[in-house]
């Protein structure tokens, strides 16, 4: 198993942000969290550009990203990293409150890992959550590509 | 020889093709010459010149003034010659005696001086005819009626002149001609009203009727003189088109003859230019009308064609201002009907007014509408073909609707004549005026099929005989006259441009609709990711206090906090089955062969969890495959079988019963039934409403929109659903598909 890598968590929302975590919490994962609160900044942190040109090298384990974002908005993101041959294989996690065919549709045509509509139920939230968690934090293999250190 | 022989062997064109401008001769009773030059040079000219003028002219020697003594002439020829008059008129004294010259000019510079003897008397100079011709000018000024002013001035024309018999003839598009008015003592028979056929004054003498306004034959038993002419002049025989001795054809002559008269006179009748009509003057005697009288019944013939003119073009604008105010009628209803037979059909009598017809329809794709008196459907349907067919022009008029279209003869008695104009360049669509057979007695003089009374000498001679004869003419209504044709072009115009108009406004309603969805789409978007986000938030937090603080707070405020975390649930839980709802609007809809069978096994396992610990009892029948779009048909399936589990939840053992059938209508029919608690028959038309609920929210849980979502998904397939229920009865809901072999 690869050491544990971050996740990171784009989301814009406080309320959102603040209940994410929440259910993440609850999972007890070993990983680390990291925030960014817009797609700008986020791809900037997974690029080490901008205020993150010293963070440690390194991806993450999944990225969790908010539709609606403000600046480059998700499918932005999602579009940037999946047309880009170093970021390609990043799993990405699309994670909204839209029901919308489209988003979906597009997020696919984009190459999106996973897509989640956050339920209204925060039990089943909390569940899709802790599942994503689990899933791309601890259990799924990283591409041998994307394992260098 | 019979008569059927006699017209394939008469070539009724002949005459058509006589040369009658260059007959190489005049007529005896005046001389000819043609002169060329300053030195007016003799180089044509009659062989009766010597005898009638008392001078031989040596052809190319001889000048004028050699022949016409006193020079005034002479100078007078000069004078005209350097000015743009056509015709130069002059009394000349040669010798013993007194002439009227009359001069035109010929072609390649050759000036033709004609003469004829004036009458002894003062009688006919233009100075003693001037009063009567103003009486007479009066008397034309003052009449409103064509049959008036035809017989007044035929009257008037024998008075001037004394022919026995003076005609108004009138002729018609095909150059047939009518007796319009007529005035005549008993030396010669009457021919008022009486049709002539067009083949008795030919093409190119009604050209030179154009031409030449007046022409005389002074008697028909005449010698021609023939035209001599200088070498250097007589290669092209002398075209005498505006000559005013002109010998006549010999096939005129004869037909005069056959006529009974011997001397003859025409004046023509011209209105704008066109040849409208002559004044014919018959004499059964020889009779001389001096060159002045002529004139003067020129000049009537011209006041008559003025004022012929002026009457004709005035019923003319009568009527077109008769059509233009039902044009506009027409018109203005349109402005207020969606479609624009629609607005025909509003004022019948204006439509059918506008052609003066008996009958009308209009066609727009495969709908027809015919008011007053039409052939059947489908014989309007075969004229309708047979326009298309042939192409015929966007504005078609005929008054002979069988000599077109040979099994329109079925229905002459109601259209024996059409009028039809297209009104969309792209489909079918035309209005039509009908026209019923009627039935003319028209008297022709002389049977107009036989117009040549026989052959002999290989030359073909004019009829002889001028008895009534009376042709029932059939298959025809009346003609369409301009104005009606130009009222029917107009509308046609008018409609085009409403139907274009129309067809923009659609066009732009369609965009505005496209964009006020764009707008919907967007709303609907926002909606689901703004308005749902703080429901689940709410439900978030409220559940992490529970967590936290569940075990200290008092029953009633753990029963709070249930609350809250309830109400946003189900609030959450609308959003999401309106943005359904508005989705299917929007969805595009993927039909196949659908088994429908397969689609209830697949919602009853959806539907499971409400099945638990429950005593139903299945009654499942084998369903008819549907035409549909499998996902949505489902989710009609989730919804009609969830509810008859919801609402027999009270029964043991429910019972629902899924079954189909194929309809009478062909349409599959599925039925979803219960036993449950049904409902009132007063309400089942709110039964399918948006959040229509017809029980409270307590005893049944659910938003009230699944029923709304399964008629949206049935009218999306062009079925229909209904329900049938009785309050502790149970219900039954039916819809309707499209079969899948259909």
């Amino acid at each position: 198993m690869a050491d544990l890598r971050p996740i990171l968590l784009v989301e814009d929302s406080p309320q959102d942000l603040e209940l994410t975590l929440a259910a993440l919490a609850k999972c007890q994962l070993a990983n680390e969290i990291v925030v960014t609160r817009d797609g700008a900044q986020a791809l900037d942190w997974l690029q080490r550009k901008g205020e993150f040109t010293d963070r440690t090298a390194g991806d993450p384990a999944v990225v969790l990203l908010d539709l609606k974002l403000p600046k480059l908005d998700g499918l932005e993101v999602l579009e940037r990293v999946k047309g880009d041959e170093h970021m390609r294989s990043i799993p990405v996690v699309m994670l909204t409150s839209s029901r919308e065919e489209k988003d979906l549709v597009r997020s696919y045509q984009l190459g999106v890992n996973a897509f989640v509509v956050k339920p209204v139920e925060f039990r089943e939230f909390f569940e899709a959550i802790q599942d994503l968690g689990v899933f791309w934090g601890i259990l799924n293999e990283p591409p041998p590509r994307a394992a260098k250190s | 020889m019979s008569d059927g022989e006699l017209t394939d062997l008469v070539d009724l064109t002949a005459c058509d093709r006589e040369p009658i401008h260059i007959p190489g001769s005049i007529q005896p009773h005046g001389a000819l010459l043609g002169i060329v030059g300053a030195e007016h040079t003799i180089v044509h000219a009659s062989a009766n010149a010597a005898a009638f003028l008392g001078v031989a002219p040596v052809l190319g020697r001889t000048r004028l003034g050699e022949v016409v003594g006193d020079g005034r002439l002479e100078a007078d020829i000069a004078v005209w010659l350097a000015g743009d008059q056509a015709t130069m008129l002059r009394s000349v004294r040669v010798g013993e005696h007194c002439f009227n010259v009359v001069t035109h000019r010929g072609a390649d510079d050759v000036v033709l001086v004609e003469f004829e003897e004036a009458p002894d008397s003062e009688t006919h100079t233009l100075d003693a005819l001037y009063p009567r011709l103003r009486h007479f000018i009066e008397q034309l000024q003052n009449l409103s009626e064509i049959a008036a002013l035809a017989s007044t001035a035929a009257r008037q024309v024998r008075e001037l002149t004394g022919f026995d018999r003076v005609l108004i003839y009138r002729f018609d598009e095909d150059g047939a001609g009518t007796v319009i008015g007529e005035d005549r003592n008993d030396a010669l028979p009457a021919y008022l009203d009486l049709r002539f056929p067009g083949s008795d004054i030919p093409k190119q003498a009604r050209e030179l009727y154009r031409l030449n306004r007046t022409r005389i034959i002074p008697d028909a038993l005449y010698q021609p003189v023939p035209l001599l002419a200088h070498p250097d002049y007589g290669k092209e025989p002398l075209d005498l088109t505006h000559s005013v001795l002109r010998s006549v054809s010999p096939v005129h002559v004869e037909y005069m003859r056959n006529m009974g008269t011997h001397a003859s006179m025409s004046v023509s009748i011209l209105i704008e230019g066109e040849l409208w009509g002559l004044i014919a003057c018959h004499n059964a005697e020889a009779k001389r009308v001096p060159l002045q009288l002529r004139g003067a019944c020129d000049l009537l013939g011209q006041v008559l064609a003025a004022q012929m003119g002026a009457l004709i073009r005035t019923q003319e604008i009568g009527k077109r201002v008769r059509l233009k105010s039902l044009q506009t009628e027409l018109l203005s209803l349109m402005a207020q009907e969606d479609v624009f037979s629609d607005a025909l059909l509003k004022n019948p009598s204006a439509w059918r007014g506008l052609a003066s017809a008996d009958g009308a329809a209009v066609i727009v794709g495969q709908t027809l509408l015919a008011s007053g008196a039409c052939p059947r459907e489908d014989q309007i349907r075969e004229i309708v073909s047979w326009l298309e067919e042939t192409k015929a022009p966007d504005v078609f008029a005929t008054d002979a609707l069988p000599d077109h279209m040979p099994s329109a003869a079925a229905f002459i008695d109601k259209a024996a004549g059409v009028l039809a104009i297209t009104v969309s360049e792209m489909h079918a669509s035309y209005i039509l005026w009908f026209r019923p057979e009627a039935v003319r007695t028209v008297n022709w003089s002389g049977d107009p099929r036989k117009p040549a009374g026989a052959v002999s000498d290989d030359r073909l001679h004019p009829r002889q005989s001028f008895e009534i004869w009376k042709e029932q003419v059939r298959g025809r209504s009346l003609p369409w006259d301009t104005a009606e044709l130009e009222a029917a072009r107009e509308l046609r115009a008018a409609v085009i441009a409403i139907v274009l108009r129309q067809a923009e406004e659609m066009a732009s309603l369609s965009d505005e609709l496209q964009r006020s969805n764009k707008e919907l789409e967007a709303f609907s978007y926002s909606i689901s990711h703004d308005l749902r986000a703080p429901f689940r938030h709410i439900v978030g937090y409220a559940e992490l206090l529970t967590e936290r603080e569940g075990d200290k707070l008092d029953p009633q405020s753990g029963h709070y906090l249930e609350s809250i975390k309830t109400a946003a649930i189900s609030a959450g839980r609308l959003v999401d089955d309106l943005l359904g709802f508005s989705h299917l609007g929007r969805a595009s809809l993927a039909t196949s062969p659908t088994d429908m069978d397969k689609l209830v096994t697949e919602a009853r396992r959806t539907l499971e969890p409400e099945t638990q610990g429950r005593h139903i009892d299945w009654k499942v029948s084998a369903l008819p495959p549907a035409q549909a779009d499998p996902s949505l048909v489902r989710q009609v399936l989730v919804n009609l079988i969830g509810n008859a589990l919801k609402y027999s939840r009270g029964r043991n053992p429910a019972v629902i019963e899924v079954s189909g059938r194929i309809g009478e209508d062909g349409q599959a029919v599925y039925t979803v039934r219960d036993n449950g608690v049904g409902f009132d028959m007063a309400y089942a038309g709110k039964l399918f409403g948006v959040f229509q609920r017809l029980h409270r929210i307590e005893e049944f849980e659910g938003t009230g929109i699944g029923l709304a979502i399964s008629r949206r998904i049935v009218e999306r397939h062009r079925g229909r659903i209904w329900a049938e229920g009785a309050v502790g009865q149970g219900a039954a809901f039916h819809f309707t598909l499209p079969p899948a072999d259909a």
